[in-house]
């Protein structure tokens, strides 16, 4: 290969887009790190603290989209203070510097600031593409920067964060002369919403393909911007708490009844059950289907709706459907391949006899022969059924299991649930991703340290008698990249016994486990390439001037990552690297 | 479902105890977050609304009758389906095909709303609070706008 001239080897490479190929690529030799790195157009960075800005673009000038993740998954479950850190300013402000022509930007659970939005909306001229996922720290303020400054603005996708609704009219900012749009998701503003500078920007949108509206447009409006969005492929639909009049709901079906390329329907928050069923006409042909936020609509509509959509890969659904609904959605969607069941029940309020227990799970394992990815959470399951569904779907690639209750063991054998989850990781060979829940022992760890060869991503809670369980992972697991362990048993013996694995692992969360700062504090010593962090929410947080008797202290937080940059400057009171 | 209380501190005395009575948090300071189970701020926000909306089905499905001056047939209107006076007001408008308003802005053209209260008065919809107005009403009248 080293014959060709730079610019074939270039085009060979321009084939490979996949980022674990890239960095393949890159190290098989001088030239082809040289030539790999000068044309890379898109990077991905787990940990935004395993590298800086300055050493990204030095490597990458070519770059033109970059996707970066700030806090640990753990985040969204509030388990890591809001001030932890994850901002993206100094990065918008190192490319700006550096006029990387940036088109694409994609955060997860990073700090935004308006001030962030205002100067990328400024920087890059072909800005083309914004997803902020689970972000936080801006408010529609920011949102009115980016829809005014940013001519070539084709997508804004706005999943699940935190945004100040200043109820300004951020929608009036896309400039008349902005027609290039394909996706536009909104649905995480709590505010109002501008209705004719909505309208007049999907009727000049002619490419906009994925619409997603909040919860302050009402039916009526969502009639007229899909009459004059027929094209859509992805609708996120409002609120609405009332049934519709005869008329507003006759013109609505009629308006869905033209969109004939939906394949992807969310939303429906607040949303009566008659408003669902003017869905009828297209629901055969959608793909994937999110009920997941339609707390009002019962589980008996829901059967009605899902029993038609024969052609449904992905389903996000609460767990009102029930045994009963997962058996339909067994035998009516052949095509599936991701499920989500959620809760609905946080408080045990409800009469449990409409909920999903292990039956439904084994329902859809024996229905589903493409199904490869699950988030099942449910109130009891039994070993019996975890090994009928690992036997029934071998495909397994992600599998989360979520008993609402901690500890909770065989609801029919009262034993602990390690035979079952066993099962399920020494069928399913290319599992890379578990999350396990119920009465678990060290035995559980031991499979799957044993059989998991492919698991990039563990999740522990209330799980494991001794540091042997949390050996078995980190000696077995040869692809582990995340772990993340919450109120379990694990101490310093288990954190320390082999540094080096930290080297080959993207992170490691340890909150309410057996760890003590002497722990900690060893390990930092030996691992100058990791940043450990504690976290404590305490007043008193100056760790290091405490005397020696503290270092017996159990830390309440910990979250340690490798990096090449050292610790970080921005790290709050509340957290110490040590 | 059992109570568990961790080694740490009294301060458990303090926790929400809806959260404590099913699920154990192990840290006092963060007993008050719900931090179990493993969901998403969006759907826990979803799910408190849906629970409001389910203790209203336990309260009295909140059926009215409407007339409208002039007209002797009256319709019924479950009034616990709305969410304030808004929503009320244009519903009613829709469904007797006129524009009807709150006693504050009254003119010559509107129909104004009224209702019959718990005493048996007659009063002008929209003075009292929402949650307020659903106690005390018993029935609603669209009357002519002169009549006010």
């Amino acid at each position: 290969m080293n014959y060709f001239p730079d610019e074939v080897i270039e085009h060979i490479f321009d084939f490979i887009s996949s980022h674990k190929d890239r960095n393949s690529i890159s190290l098989v030799s001088k030239s082809w790190h040289k030539i790999e790195r000068c044309s890379r157009k898109r990077v991905f960075i787990g940990n935004c603290y395993a590298i800086n800005p300055e050493r990204l673009i030095q490597r990458f000038p070519s770059l033109r989209s970059l996707t970066l993740k700030g806090k640990p998954h753990f985040a969204d479950f509030n388990l890591v203070p809001h001030e932890w850190g994850g901002f993206v300013h100094p990065w918008i402000v190192a490319l700006a510097k550096a006029r990387v022509g940036l088109e694409e930007l994609r955060l997860k659970r990073m700090v935004v600031s308006d001030e962030s939005l205002e100067l990328l909306s400024r920087s890059f001229s072909s800005f083309k593409s914004l997803v902020l996922v689970s972000c936080e720290g801006f408010t529609t303020d920011g949102l009115a920067s980016v829809a005014a400054n940013c001519r070539h603005l084709r997508e804004l996708d706005l999943q699940e964060n935190e945004i100040d609704d200043h109820r300004g009219q951020w929608l009036n900012c896309f400039p008349e002369s902005s027609t290039a749009l394909t996706s536009l998701n909104f649905s995480c503003l709590k505010g109002e919403t501008n209705l004719a500078a909505l309208e007049r920007l999907v009727a000049r949108s002619p490419n906009l393909e994925s619409l997603k509206v909040n919860r302050a447009v009402p039916l009526d409006a969502l009639t007229r911007l899909m009459s004059c969005a027929p094209q859509l492929v992805d609708l996120g639909v409002g609120s609405y708490e009332n049934e519709p009049d005869q008329e507003s709901f006759m013109k609505l079906m009629a308006a869905i009844k033209k969109c004939t390329e939906l394949r992807s329907l969310s939303g429906f928050s607040e949303v009566a059950p008659l408003c669902l069923t003017a869905f009828y006409p297209i629901c055969q042909n959608l793909t994937s289907l999110n009920l997941s936020y339609a707390a009002e609509i019962q589980g008996n509509h829901l059967i009605r709706f899902i029993q038609f959509c024969k052609r449904l890969q992905r389903l996000w659904i609460l767990d009102s459907i029930g045994d009963k609904g997962l058996e339909v959605v067994a035998s009516t969607c052949k095509e599936l391949q991701e499920l989500r069941v959620f809760p609905s029940d946080l408080h045990d309020e409800e009469d449990n006899d409409t909920a999903v227990t292990e039956i439904g799970l084994v329902a859809i394992s024996a229905g589903c022969p493409k199904l490869h990815s699950i988030l099942y959470f449910c109130k009891q399951m039994t070993n019996a059924a975890l090994i009928t569904v690992a036997k029934n779907c071998p495909n397994f690639i992600r599998f989360r299991l979520c008993i609402l209750e901690p500890n909770k063991p065989d609801h029919t054998t009262s034993q602990s649930l390690d035979e079952g989850f066993g099962a399920i990781v020494q069928a399913c060979k290319g599992l890379r991703r578990l999350s396990v829940s119920g009465l678990l022992t060290d035995k559980v760890f031991l499979y799957i340290g044993m059989y998991a060869e492919q698991l990039e991503m563990l999740s522990i809670a209330f799980a494991g008698d001794t540091d042997k369980g949390m050996l078995y992972v980190l000696n077995g697991c040869k692809k582990m990249r995340k772990l993340e362990i919450r109120d379990s048993p694990f101490g310093n013996a288990a954190l320390l016994a082999d540094v080096d694995k930290y080297r080959t692992m993207r992170s490691l969360w340890m909150s309410s486990c057996e760890v003590t700062l002497g722990g900690c504090k060893r390990l930092a010593r030996n691992a100058p390439w990791l940043n450990v962090e504690i976290i404590n929410e305490n007043e008193n947080n100056d760790v290091m001037e405490r005397n020696e008797e503290d270092e017996r202290e159990k830390v309440d937080r910990l979250y340690l990552y490798r990096t090449v940059v050292g610790a970080r400057k921005d790290a709050p009171p509340c957290v110490t690297i040590l | 479902m059992e109570l568990q209380f961790t080694k740490h501190s009294a301060s458990e005395s303090s926790v929400n105890l809806s959260l404590s009575l099913t699920f154990p948090s192990t840290s006092p300071q963060r007993a008050t977050k719900q931090d179990w189970p493993p969901i998403k701020p969006r759907l826990i926000d979803t799910l408190k609304g849906r629970r409001r909306l389910l203790q209203r089905d336990y309260d009295t499905c909140l059926f009215v009758k409407v007339y409208m001056e002039g007209v002797p047939i009256g319709r019924k209107l479950d009034l616990s389906t709305f969410s304030g006076y808004e929503s009320l007001l244009e519903n009613l408008s829709h469904m007797f095909n006129t524009s009807i308003i709150c006693g504050n802005h009254r003119d010559r053209k509107h129909h104004v709303l009224t209702y019959q209260d718990t005493d048996g008065d007659w009063m002008m919809v929209g003075d009292i609070p929402w949650e307020m107005f659903l106690e005390t009403v018993r029935r609603l009248k669209i009357t002519k706008p002169e009549r006010c």
